[in-house]
């Protein structure tokens, strides 16, 4: 009985040891490992062709008349080009491997198109880069690697210096590129990639994209402050505190400017006085950039809802409850509102009276704007895969997946 | 179960991370050592009843080698000698793993708290708010900030300061704590576990965010000062890996030289009877190692 008592304890005394040390180790190799694809670009339309990142650290022209047929890639307009991963010198070698100094470069930012370029930004670690591509002539050298066609320009110019890492959009008013950057700065730059003046200091992390209006541009970071910075010389004309960070993109309509924070709030901003309007309050954070159209802002909201809001006085007109947190900005098109839950649903709403008019379900997780044109919606899901819906059947029209595309 | 192990465990640990950031200035480095010295100070109890049972396991040590070589040939009979021995001495050999195995899943729980509240990239960001209470200090904190001294905490610390400091510190934490080897083939063994771990760990230290490094030091800094105060002292940091002479039973710091009293041959004792005294030494020991209190010395 002794002799069964004591080899108990001894095999049990091993198997806890092992039970701590596989503890141990799958705690560090889940640190270890992050997850391996990542990044949510939205799509830039122009002439039949999507521009967007992928999340393999790419940006990819599609073209939807070929993707529709199942044309072979790439049909006409179409080109997929890698988006170089940014050596910067500092890696570091320990007794078992090396830690590298730069990250892969990710696509967080939706593209803009302004004439013959499609602006990128990219996310790499700590790093950014600003890049203009021929969106109708991107190639490569003879050795594989992206060569730069006339016109295309990347910012900083230096192969080797870099802004911060960029998460939100940028956007492109009367020729200038306006955009935010992990490193707390706001740049301005022209068509050739000069900067029009010097990049404004907000003093931290810049996640969303800016918003223009009447000659100025509206911006804000992570410390719970919005500015209003001048168009013309990039000078502050005014700087609102708010008592959260603002976690959404900002949306200027009327004489107000909308966005989402970390406390929960959905905010209606004048933008004359800085003085707050309304402020709505849902179970979770306005992740999403809301829209603002007809006098009623439709917000998506991480605690699973979609909200009508009533743009002059905060009243919420309707809700719709989805399955699961809406992550993606939602777009309307003609009376229908379409937004994608998390999980991979897409909703169908009556933008009237949020009455559901159909699902379609994708399978795969969903954080990337939405994008509509001409009574089709494309979603750019987790799986990496492009999706076409039609809104008015609920139909998927037609899938692309860029993960076998080299 | 992970809806379970989030609710019961991750979230309140993590949202007292986040609030107790708000209430500190907005420092997460701030908030990282205080936490960790709360969770530390909460489980003291438990930490001084493992370092006890540790050592009074070791104190047992030289008598298990005995009986190791004494019944080599007989695994049987040494099992239940060994059982015999931890009887007698009041010793429950899994004693030191309880604690342990409460410990657990705070220590993980404050892992993952560290690792989901700094938010690395925008997906952990967005991740984050599925674990968020509705706390204004919570609302007013996130995003973090991950600046602080001379570390951005969502990332590894470029210089090679915090890789030394976490393997510094781990190093001088389990010298303190394990017992020179007998021989040469234990005394390689002991000497690569006490090399490797500290190695293993600056090295994850140059890769790994340097909130979670920050909380590896502060965790193993207070760790040695525990160590410090139930263990009476630096333990064995201060004997060497190999005992000069060998002898027979491994002697720990904990049994200075005492002055020998010398006896004449009329006086000698009979080698049954020294035997017998040792014996009846080694487990009085180890059930005095075993109920001394702290700061007992």
């Amino acid at each position: 009985m002794v002799n069964k008592v004591t080899s108990f304890f001894k095999f049990k005394t091993k198997r806890v040891s092992l039970i701590f040390c596989f503890i141990a180790l799958s705690l560090l190799v889940s640190g270890c490992t992050g997850p391996g694809y990542q990044g949510w670009s939205g799509f830039a339309g122009h002439d039949g062709i999507l521009y967007f990142g992928t999340m393999d650290g790419r940006v990819l022209a599609i073209n939807t008349s070929a993707r529709s047929q199942g044309l072979p890639f790439p049909s006409e307009g179409e080109w997929a080009l890698s988006v170089k991963t940014p050596a910067t010198t500092g890696g570091m070698c320990g007794p078992i491997g090396c830690v590298p100094a730069a990250q892969p470069a990710t696509l967080y930012a939706t593209p803009v198109v302004a004439g013959n370029l499609v602006y990128v930004a990219t996310y790499a670690g700590d790093n950014g880069k600003v890049m203009a591509i021929n969106r109708l002539a991107p190639g490569y050298d003879k050795d594989g690697i992206p060569a730069w066609n006339e016109g295309e320009w990347f910012y900083p110019r230096k192969e080797s210096k870099f802004i911060g890492a960029v998460v939100g959009s940028p956007i492109v008013v009367e020729d200038m590129l306006y955009i935010g950057s992990s490193d707390g700065k706001l740049y301005a730059l022209d068509e050739k990639g000069n900067e029009k003046w010097a990049p404004f200091e907000t003093g931290d992390k810049i996640w969303t994209s800016p918003a223009v209006k009447d000659n100025a541009v509206y911006v804000s970071n992570y410390e719970r402050k919005l500015f209003v910075v001048s168009i013309a010389d990039g000078s502050l004309l005014r700087e609102i505190e708010v008592p959260s960070a603002i976690a959404s993109s900002l949306v200027i309509s009327g004489e107000s400017v909308y966005f989402g924070t970390f406390d929960r709030l959905l905010y209606a901003v004048d933008i004359a006085d800085g003085s707050e309007r309304w402020k709505f309050e849902g179970g979770n954070w306005f992740w999403a950039t809301p829209i603002v159209k007809d006098g009623v802002v439709y917000a998506g909201c991480l605690d699973h809802n979609i909200y009508a809001i009533d743009a002059s006085t905060g009243e919420k007109l309707w809700q719709f409850i989805a399955d699961a947190p809406i992550a993606s900005a939602p777009v309307l098109s003609d009376n229908l509102l379409v937004a994608a839950s998390k999980s991979g649903v897409i909703y169908v709403l009556e933008s009237a009276s949020g009455d559901l008019a159909r699902t379609v379900s994708i399978g795969s997780e969903v954080m990337a704007p939405l994008y509509a044109e001409e009574n089709m919606v494309y979603v750019h899901a987790r799986n990496r895969c492009v999706y076409a819906i039609d809104m008015q059947s609920g139909d998927k029209s037609w899938e692309f997946c860029y993960s076998d595309i080299k | 179960m992970a809806e379970l192990w989030n609710t019961i465990i991750l979230e309140p640990v993590l949202n007292s991370l986040i609030a107790l950031c708000t209430m500190l200035g907005d420092s997460f480095g701030l908030a990282i050592i205080v936490l960790t010295v709360v969770v530390r100070l909460a489980l003291f109890p438990l930490t001084v009843r493992q370092t006890q049972s540790t050592k009074a396991m070791q104190t047992l040590q030289p008598k298990i080698q005995e009986l190791q070589k004494k019944y080599a040939k007989n695994q049987q009979k040494l099992q239940q000698e060994m059982m015999k021995l931890y009887k007698e001495a009041g010793i429950n050999p899994l004693g030191c793993l309880w604690p342990m195995l409460i410990q657990l899943p705070i220590w993980i729980a404050l892992y993952q708290s560290i690792m989901q509240a700094l938010a690395a990239t925008p997906e952990n960001l967005l991740s984050l708010s599925q674990h968020l209470y509705s706390w204004a200090a919570v609302g007013q904190a996130v995003p973090l900030n991950d600046q602080f001294l001379w570390l951005h905490l969502s990332r590894p610390d470029p210089n090679l300061i915090l890789a030394i400091l976490v393997g510094g510190t781990m190093w001088v934490q389990q010298k303190m704590v394990t017992p020179p080897a007998t021989d040469q083939r234990q005394q390689s063994m002991t000497s690569m576990t006490t090399m490797m771990m500290p190695l293993m760990f600056g090295f994850f230290t140059l890769s790994f965010p340097s909130g979670l490094a920050l909380y590896w030091v502060v965790s193993n800094i207070i760790g040695i000062i525990i160590q410090y105060f139930v263990s009476g002292g630096w333990g064995y940091l201060r004997t060497p890996s190999v005992p000069k002479a060998a002898p027979t039973q491994a002697q720990t710091p904990a049994q200075k030289p005492v002055p020998v009293h010398k006896i004449s041959p009329t006086e000698q004792p009979s080698k049954t009877v020294q035997k017998a005294t040792e014996e009846s030494k080694t487990l009085k020991k180890a059930s005095e190692e075993k109920k001394r209190g702290l700061f007992g010395r």
